[in-house]
């Protein structure tokens, strides 16, 4: 790689001091599907929205939470197939931690080695950036822990966040619902309902996914769901 | 003569009750002629971890250096310190990616794990590991080791036992080596911290 | 059964062999013969392979024999002193800390043992018969000229067959104190002052620092200590005990035996003090 004579960079800083590609990029995460997370004391919610263009999509080989390792999972709000390269980067990674040091890889660990790749994305010739940003949920030595990765490489940690389409407003119900003291089942109907102010449409157990390292099954999904409207 | 022999050494880890030992002996031979009698053989890796390097002292000091910089990378990305299960692995990676020119160190690791419980392992210069519970040994007088270790090691003995025990079975076994011995020395880590003591030892 | 090229463990039972029949007198005082030879076509070189017994020789070797190490030997104004370690050594593996390296030959004959302990012992023992039937032959004691010869012919008949043998003859004759250096490929050296075995490098160098023709029987002894001392201190197949004899015109006496490593902490405590007093009188001084 960079060693052709047009493998120079795409991304370069304009007039203003701006790094465009990456708004870009930003904006197309902006578009796609919204995704969030919240803290509980006992562990993480992930949620996202997973409505289909069709009714003649199976949606279950829909699938847009991964497993990194056993105990961190991965969502994403932007380009699919770019998600998708991303989640493949950081399970390498993760088995290559391992392989090292026979124990699972941290959260915290995983989330830099990620945004380390996302960034490297930025810079490289020849490349563009990803047009995603992540919402990484797991648990570790250090307890429950959640965090976001944008397309530039920039990587914060939360106790509830959202991305993607309406994730303003996301954001704000999350600010008023939040609690520091709130368990998973807790959790899970506050990331619900936040989904649901949000939402075109029906909510139904088809199309909402969440994982607490876990994918929770259609009929837990609806159970939760049933609570929350 | 094996390269292994080249230096001599002897090297001893057990475990007790709450605390761990490491000892070793002090020479520094060139094959027959013994160079240095303060020749050190065991590192801190951390406040309850340690590591013995028997082997080709070029390479046990190398080794140690490998050792550190690998530590200080952990400890700077991980922002903790490294489990003695988890060091153990990370040695036998590191020793299995010069499978085909290995570091000619036969390294064994005590520590003890977060629970304060003993661990101990061993490995051969291509990084397979071998955990026990009871204790490892490793250099030029592993078969007089083992005798001694056989024949006085007892479960749960308390750090002042583990040391006497510790001492007792390396003086005897270096004693009969010719490339080993000329004092030693014993570390015993405990919750509170690691206990070192150097050993007065035949000087032939 | 193992075959003929190869040494089985069958060379071990000595025991379950039928005894050859005694051979003649000569055989007995050691001409070669007198032990069975290997059956391959070229019997010295197979024996030099299989069965040598030098110093880091027999490191590739199935067998690994016994060695001894460092000894010396010296004339001095009052006669001479022989000094020896006692370390016996397989490899890595100490045999033996008790070994007597100083043969007693007869009452004015001491051979010293480096190199292969059996054939030390053995040939060294053989000696003594071969210095026995001169002595009731010719009726007065051989001299240590001939004595050693008898031991340097011996091992020239069996010179290539791996023998391992570093030997100092000393006595008193008609002629005063004699001291010979005899080894396995025939050597045969006079001379006032020897040190045979892997520490012998090391107890050259104290012997030549302090060596005077003219010492006392005291300083004699303690030179002959301090030079094995040094010896099994820096030398891994050095150590234990230091046996120390001394020849006379009456014959030889032994003088001392003591651990080394005794000697060590002695040494170092005299050293220590020496060093606090020059302190002392450095202070003193301004």
């Amino acid at each position: 790689m960079g060693d052709s004579a047009y493998s120079f960079s795409l991304t370069t800083f304009s007039r203003t001091g701006k790094l465009l590609q990456i708004e870009y990029a930003l904006m197309a995460v902006q578009q796609g599907k919204t995704s969030l997370g919240i803290k509980a004391t006992n562990g993480v919610v992930i949620v996202t929205e997973k409505k289909l263009p069709s009714v003649l999509i199976d949606s279950d080989e829909v699938s847009k939470i991964s497993l990194v390792t056993p105990s961190t999972g991965f969502v994403y709000s932007g380009l699919g197939p770019d998600y998708r390269v991303l989640a493949r980067k950081s399970r390498k990674q993760a088995q290559a931690y391992y392989n090292i040091y026979r124990e699972v890889q941290p959260v915290g660990q995983l989330v830099r080695d990620t945004a380390g790749v996302m960034q490297e994305y930025t810079q490289r010739g020849g490349v563009r950036p990803f047009g995603v940003s992540l919402l990484v949920a797991g648990y570790d030595d250090d307890g429950p822990q959640l965090y976001q990765v944008d397309p530039s490489g920039a990587y914060f940690g939360w106790k509830a966040t959202a991305i993607g389409k309406n994730f303003v407003n996301a954001k704000n119900f999350l600010e008023k619902r939040f609690s520091e003291e709130a368990e998973l089942d807790d959790a899970v109907h506050t990331a619900l309902l936040t989904m649901r102010e949000g939402f075109e449409g029906e909510m139904t157990e088809k199309n909402i996914e969440d994982r607490k390292f876990r994918i929770l099954s259609e009929q837990e999904g609806k159970d939760f769901l049933d609570e929350a409207n | 003569m094996s390269i292994l022999e080249y230096n001599g050494a002897a090297i001893l880890a057990m475990t007790g009750k709450n605390c761990v030992g490491i000892c070793s002996d002090s020479r520094l031979g060139n094959q027959a002629q013994t160079v240095a009698t303060d020749f050190e053989k065991i590192f801190k890796m951390g406040d309850k971890l340690m590591v013995g390097l028997p082997g080709l002292a070029t390479d046990v000091i190398t080794m140690k250096e490998l050792l550190t910089f690998r530590l200080n990378l952990y400890r700077l990305r991980e922002e903790r310190e490294i489990k003695p299960e988890t060091f153990s692995a990370l040695m036998s990676h590191i020793l299995y990616q010069k499978r085909f020119g290995p570091y000619f160190v036969e390294p064994i690791v005590a520590g003890l794990k977060e629970d304060n419980t003993p661990f101990i392992s061993a490995f051969d210069l291509i990084g397979a590991p071998v955990v026990t519970d009871d204790f490892v040994v490793g250099g030029t007088c592993t078969n007089n080791l083992y005798g001694m270790c056989e024949s006085f090691y007892r479960p749960d003995m308390d750090k002042d036992e583990l040391f006497e025990t510790m001492a007792q079975c390396l003086l005897t076994s270096v004693d009969r080596d010719a490339l080993s011995g000329w004092g030693g020395v014993v570390h015993i880590i405990t919750p509170e911290g690691i206990m070192s003591k150097t050993l007065k030892g035949r000087q032939d | 059964m193992a075959s003929p090229m190869c040494v089985g463990t069958s060379i071990l039972d000595t025991g379950a062999r039928k005894a050859p029949a005694a051979g003649p007198a000569e055989a007995q005082a050691g001409v070669p013969g007198m032990f069975g030879l290997p059956n391959v076509a070229n019997p010295a070189a197979f024996c030099s392979a299989n069965l040598g017994c030098g110093y880091g020789t027999d490191h590739a070797q199935d067998i690994k024999f016994a060695k001894g190490t460092t000894t010396l030997a010296f004339k001095f104004q009052g006669g001479i002193i022989v000094s020896v370690d006692s370390r016996s050594t397989m490899g890595p593996y100490i045999a033996s800390g008790t070994v007597k390296k100083v043969i007693e030959i007869n009452p004015y004959l001491l051979g010293t043992m480096a190199g292969g302990a059996a054939d030390c012992s053995f040939w060294e023992r053989n000696l003594g018969i071969q210095c026995r039937m001169y002595e009731l032959r010719n009726k007065e004691r051989i001299s240590v000229a001939a004595a050693s010869k008898l031991l340097s012919n011996t091992m020239s008949q069996y010179r290539g067959y791996g023998l391992s043998m570093g030997t100092m003859v000393a006595g008193w004759d008609k002629t005063g104190p004699q001291l010979y250096y005899c080894d396995d490929d025939g050597t045969r050296l006079h001379g006032n002052l020897f040190s045979v075995g892997s520490g012998s490098t090391y107890a050259y160098g104290v012997l030549d620092t302090h060596y005077k023709y003219d010492m006392t029987d005291e300083e004699a002894i303690e030179l002959g200590k301090r030079a094995i001392y040094h010896a099994t201190h820096r030398d891994a197949y050095s150590g234990s005990i230091n046996n120390v004899y001394i020849v006379k015109p009456t014959g030889w006496v032994k003088v001392h035996a003591g651990d080394v490593n005794d000697m060590h902490y002695k040494l170092a405590e005299e050293k220590a003090a020496i060093a606090a007093s020059r302190a002392g009188a450095e202070e003193k001084a301004p």
